[in-house]
């Protein structure tokens, strides 16, 4: 997994990850950072002088996420989308995840964000879908395969 | 994908396969692929197929789930699929039979200008195209508006742009449905798609989305070439965008709404990404409304980039853009689902027709052609990857008696983007495009790579089914000379 908490499987369109975590939290958690590891990457801060960068990036932003669903695939997807939407309509990009709550159908969160500023983008999301989803439990964890629309 | 589909696929004609119904139970009719011998054989390398016997479970599908000949593998609906509901027996609306990308579209635009007018300038009219039209992920544009204006835009489509003197009438003459459908529901819009959608009207987008200078390279009919002012040598434009943000925000909020609607209304699919609605449920028709809000906003979308681009062009050569004879000649939806009637068995039925990577194709003396076109047929564009070739097509009446009226919509994708990336070397891919006269501009290094040539199948092929197959002809192509990607 190239030090990275995911692989990447073929699709011929779209992207399609493999991802794992020791329970639940940590998968949905491990997914969601996956996400924006592939939307961008962040610029560094170049130097002191880099002064509006580097105040920018002491500002981050927290949003508060819950999802309510009927199962836990519904939970998942809807967890990525919410991500993926809050961050589009804020401009941030997220990058700490905090899940003070979940069940297989119940999810409250907090998540951090910086302004897309301080970022390069890399690939455009357009969502997580349900095509082929697979959400397991495996020898050591969760584990989990998911579609996104690029 | 390692793996070969070994579902049944029986020849009709050399242009037409089958999967019969039969293949799996819960399929309400065949599906009906649109191939050759060589297509077929990529068709077979992914899960394409299985995605068309999928869609035939959808109630009140008739005659066929179809895939045009760029068919390849997407989720819940292929990419290149058409499929039909009959919205009195109960027919269903699929968001996923239109995409997150709601109206994702290309125009092509005609310019006086000839090959020998731009050879020496290519460079810098494609770096002026790419300062000028804001492109990339989350590109924001310089036409920002408020929420009361946006609500404007969902309803107005292009007209909107047009008041804003970002075009003309004649612009919206020679965009399909006018650049707006009727019907479109604001209030069944969410507040996040709104605030998705505040930001990004004027902008190009990211992925498979472009701006591209074209030169007319070859001529099939000369009669319609005539009427539409199209010659050897010429330079086109092309633009390929869609609703960006707020189009996804449409379809991620009404998937999640209708995968309830699989039992509430005892429907059953084997796929949860083809969640949908009877298109007379509230569901249904909420979905609708929104779509085409989002569908507006495209269009809308469309009609400022190529302001952008006629603003560029005017920089570039110190003339007006009327003068340099910058004239739309069509723009198409073909992320889009429709509600049109069409004869089925004999008799004229209400239908859901949703083209998801596909485009209508109406043929000659349709009332929804635009006046000037209506004796050859409406213009359809198919734009080809950034090394070889797109195409101006017609819509033909076979089109209308067998495909509801549509047709293909591009190259279609071959190989993944990860392999893409292992394989393909930017520096070399640059330099051969280049020795074949080709400039390109992206934003992102990245996209390059993943939207060289030969991840995609010969546009040149799909397009000789299409036209063989009879649900389209061939009116002229034309090849890249400048290319901004996002």
């Amino acid at each position: 997994m190239d030090g990275k908490n995911y692989e990447f499987i073929e699709h011929t369109a779209d992207i399609c990850i493999r991802v794992k975590g020791a329970d639940l939290k940590a998968l949905f958690i491990n997914t969601a950072l996956a996400m924006f590891d592939i939307i961008a990457d962040k610029l560094p801060v170049k130097s002191p002088l880099d002064s509006a960068r580097a105040e920018q990036a002491t500002r981050p932003q927290t949003v508060k996420i819950e999802q309510e669903a009927e199962n836990l695939d519904e939970l998942f997807v809807n967890w990525l989308n919410e991500l993926l939407s809050l961050s589009s309509a804020q401009e941030i990009i997220l990058s700490d995840f905090k899940i003070t709550d979940i069940t297989t159908t119940y999810l409250k969160a907090e998540a951090i964000g910086y302004s897309s500023e301080d970022y390069k983008f890399n690939k455009e999301i357009k969502a997580a879908t349900y095509h082929e989803l697979k959400i397991e439990k495996s020898d050591g964890g969760w584990q989990a395969e998911v579609i996104f629309d690029v | 994908m390692s793996e070969i589909w070994q579902g049944p696929l029986e020849k009709i004609d050399d242009y037409r396969w089958r999967i019969p119904k039969s293949y799996k139970p819960g399929m309400r009719v065949d599906g009906l692929i649109y191939a050759d011998e060589k297509l077929l054989k990529d068709i077979r390398h992914d899960k394409a197929a299985e995605q068309v016997a999928n869609v035939a479970f959808l109630p009140g599908i008739v005659k066929a789930s179809m895939a045009m000949p760029d068919i390849h593998w997407g989720y819940g609906f292929c990419i290149g699929g058409v499929a039909a509901t009959d919205v009195e027996a109960g027919g269903v609306i699929s968001p996923a039979g239109v995409g997150y990308d709601i109206d994702c579209g290309v125009r092509m635009m005609r310019t006086n200008l000839r090959l020998e007018d731009v050879q020496d300038k290519i460079k810098d009219l494609t770096y002026a195209l790419f300062n000028d039209v804001p492109a990339g992920v989350g590109s924001k544009g310089d036409i920002r508006v408020s929420a009361k204006e946006e609500k404007e835009i969902l309803v107005k489509g292009a007209r909107w742009a047009v008041e804003k003197g970002y075009g003309t009438e004649d612009d919206l003459e020679c965009t399909e449905e006018n650049g707006a459908m009727q019907g479109a529901d604001p209030g069944a819009v969410s507040a996040r798609a709104y605030e998705r959608g505040k930001a990004q009207s004027g902008t190009l987008g990211s992925g498979n989305h472009f701006l591209e200078v074209q030169v007319v390279d070859q001529l099939y009919d000369r009669d319609i070439c005539d009427a539409l002012g199209l010659d050897l040598g010429q330079i086109m434009v092309m633009i390929h965008s869609g609703s960006r943000g707020l189009g996804y925000q449409v379809c991620d909020d009404y998937t999640r709404d209708m995968v309830h609607c699989l039992s509430k209304y005892n429907i059953n699919v084997p796929d949860r990404q083809l969640s949908c609605a009877p298109v007379n449920s509230a569901e249904g028709k909420a979905y609708l409304g929104a779509m085409k809000c989002a569908a507006n906003y495209a269009w809308a979308n469309r009609q400022c980039l190529m302001h952008l681009t006629r603003k560029a062009f005017e920089k570039v050569f110190g003339q007006s853009w009327e003068k340099l004879g910058m004239f739309l000649i069509y723009d198409v939806a073909h992320n889009i689902a429709k509600i049109e009637k069409h004869i089925v068995d004999g008799k004229e039925k209400i239908l859901c027709v949703h083209r998801k990577g596909a485009t209508r194709a109406f043929g000659p003396g349709h009332p929804a052609v635009p006046e000037r076109y209506r004796r050859f047929g409406q213009p359809v564009i198919i734009p080809g990857d950034m090394g070889r070739n797109s195409y101006l097509l017609v819509g033909t009446q076979k089109a209308m008696e067998e495909t509801f009226g549509s047709t293909c919509h591009g190259a279609g994708r071959l190989k993944s983007r990860s392999a893409a990336i292992r394989t393909i070397n930017l520096g070399t891919l640059l330099k051969e495009l280049e020795s074949k006269g080709i400039i390109v501009k992206a934003s992102g290094r990245g996209t390059i790579v993943e939207e060289a040539p030969q991840v995609y199948k010969d546009v040149n092929d799909v397009v000789d089914v299409v036209h063989n197959a009879g649900i389209s002809k061939r009116v002229c192509r034309m090849r890249p000379l400048g290319v901004i990607k996002g």
